[in-house]
């Protein structure tokens, strides 16, 4: 549908004019509040590159425009963006979840049995980090937690990309 | 010879009602010779006012959640005596659930469909073959109260008269879980049961409640979404073992993919290690963005960008002139290497993770030694790290 170039595009536009606006709003700012206000916007045009199709970048903006401050930040970006379909559709979609049957408390015998709840307690331990780590994660289950994540990935990967790139060039440019 | 051609019919959601009893039609006049005409006769007069209803119903795959009632059917002394009213509702031949038993049995089951079948219902239908004509008069009498009222009985019945059986019993067990069904459901199949009721005024009682639960299935059947399993021999087939393990393989694909999509990722097995190697990629990610834009805010005194510069070059992505690494990962979209997986993937996805994930070595891809003249490291995360001890310092 889309190549990942036009997705770092569509995310450098949206960024710039995010940062445009961060910087129309507050002229002077200190180090950490600039660095406050590039990730703002970075994270807000990444999740409106995705218009609202994913969680996680649904999640995103609903928790940057939580913060104070940043709501009239955020929806201008989106507003800028043209994204209007991130706001509207805030909406989180959950699947409908399977009855399971309760476990019989299974007695444990043997190192077989230790050796597999073991492995599953891993399993849920480390699923529960990535849930905190994927924005909007805790209230996905396990399918769509992956789902998401591999979404995510993606998305951050070419913001990474992208930032590296800016990075790079404004170096050389000042350098010159 | 048919039962080859049943699956077919069974996947095909688009069969019209008409084609699916042409194709049942055959099969009745292969096995049409049975005792059950008389009964099919006098029962046809008060189904007549169902069928339309039926009718309606029935588009979507209507015999898959009725595999159930067809595996009882199986097992049963005289499996025709139930299936007269059957015909006479849609017309469909008493033979096509017979023919049923062997090719649905294993074939496919609607895990999400299942589960709506009310229990007392099947439990009844299952009473009713069981027992002869010359007890008929205790069945009716025993179900005249109401048909969803005497769950317990009918199945403490049913399982009397079936417990050498194992099918029955897995079937009676599947009965159980799908007692719990969710409340519109259960509103549809009480409707139902009102409705039966009423016109069974003139009828018997197992008629009436095998109609309710053929309603309620069909009704249920005309869902869209369905998955179709295939339970290997020697495992479990009651509809959560079948869903929980669709979920799995749901899961363990699409860990697939990310083991594909991080890097490091393809040595490991098992799904702990997966998952600590997807939770570490993600973190440095993160930390990347956070450091990226730490980086950018120390660059820039201020928030403007020179970004009439960068764009002009950022626009010109694939020229080769442009010393990003984009010029570098545009050639990957070429190596057929990506193109093997991922079919099943959304196209969005697929494109992306086409460009981005080159076999798991993301330090190549990212380090574009045209690009990176004075972070010259031996990975890109060690000099992310290298940098942040840097700043942190």
């Amino acid at each position: 549908m889309r190549a990942p170039q036009s997705l770092k595009q569509e995310f450098l536009k949206k960024w710039m004019v995010g940062l445009q606006l961060c910087e129309s709003t507050n002229q002077n700012m200190s180090i950490l509040e600039r660095k406050k206000a590039i990730k703002l916007s970075a994270d807000i045009a990444m999740a409106s590159t995705r218009n609202g199709m994913t969680c996680w970048s649904r999640a995103l903006v609903a928790k940057t425009s939580t913060d104070f401050g940043n709501k009239v930040l955020v929806d201008n970006i989106l507003l800028a963006s043209q994204s209007e379909k991130l706001k509207n559709k805030r909406t989180i979609i959950r699947r409908k979840k399977i009855l399971r049957k309760s476990h019989r408390a299974r007695k444990a015998r043997g190192g077989r049995v230790v050796a597999r709840s073991l492995a599953k307690e891993m399993v849920k331990k480390r699923t529960q980090v990535l849930k905190s780590l994927v924005p909007g994660g805790e209230f996905m289950d396990d399918v769509s937690l992956i789902e998401e994540t591999l979404d995510y990935i993606v998305s951050l990967r070419a913001q990474v990309d992208v930032m590296r790139t800016l990075a790079k060039a404004t170096e050389l440019m000042n350098g010159k | 010879m048919n039962r080859a051609l049943l699956p077919e019919m069974l996947h095909c959601t688009d069969m019209t009602v008409l084609e699916r009893q042409r194709a049942r039609f055959k099969w009745q006049q292969e096995q049409e010779l049975q005792q059950q005409q008389q009964q099919h006769h006098q029962q046809e007069s008060f189904f007549g006012d169902l069928s339309g209803v039926f009718q309606l119903q029935l588009q979507h795959q209507g015999l898959q959640g009725d595999l159930g009632e067809v595996v009882t059917r199986s097992v049963k002394p005289d499996p025709a005596s139930m299936d007269n009213g059957w015909p006479g509702l849609v017309g469909f031949g008493p033979s096509g659930y017979e023919n049923n038993n062997g090719s649905g049995f294993d074939v496919n089951y609607a895990i999400s469909r299942t589960s709506s079948c009310q229990p007392a219902v099947a439990g009844a239908a299952v009473d009713a073959t069981v027992l002869a004509e010359s007890r008929e008069p205790v069945m009716s009498e025993k179900l005249s109260p109401g048909v969803g009222r005497e769950n317990l009985k009918k199945r403490k019945v049913d399982k009397l008269q079936h417990n050498t059986k194992v099918v029955a019993e897995d079937e009676s067990r599947d009965k159980r879980v799908k007692g719990c069904a969710g409340e519109g459901e259960s509103m549809n199949t009480e409707k139902n049961n009102n409705k039966s009721s009423s016109t069974s005024k003139n009828s018997t009682k197992e008629n009436s409640a095998e109609t309710s639960k053929d309603n309620s299935k069909v009704t249920e059947v005309q869902k869209p979404d369905y998955i179709h399993v295939r339970a290997r021999r020697g495992q479990a087939t009651d509809s959560h073992s079948l869903a929980e393990r669709v979920r799995r393989e749901k899961i363990s694909e699409r860990m697939k993919y990310l083991q594909d999509l991080v890097p490091g990722c393809n040595k490991i097995t098992g799904k702990a290690g997966m998952l600590d190697e997807i939770i570490n990629y993600v973190q440095s990610l993160q930390r990347q963005v956070e450091f990226l834009s730490m980086k950018l805010a120390a660059v820039n005194p201020r928030l403007e960008f020179n970004i009439d510069n960068v764009f002009a070059k950022e626009q010109a992505f694939p020229a080769p002139t442009t010393n990003f690494p984009e010029t570098g990962m545009s050639s990957d979209l070429t190596n057929p290497v990506y193109l093997q997986f991922n079919q099943a993937q959304q196209q969005q996805q697929q494109q992306q993770q086409q460009l981005f994930s080159s076999s798991g070595s993301i330090p190549e891809m990212f380090i574009d030694p045209s690009c990176f003249t004075h972070i010259q490291p031996s990975s890109t995360w060690d000099a992310v790290s290298d940098l942040q001890k840097i700043f942190t310092m």
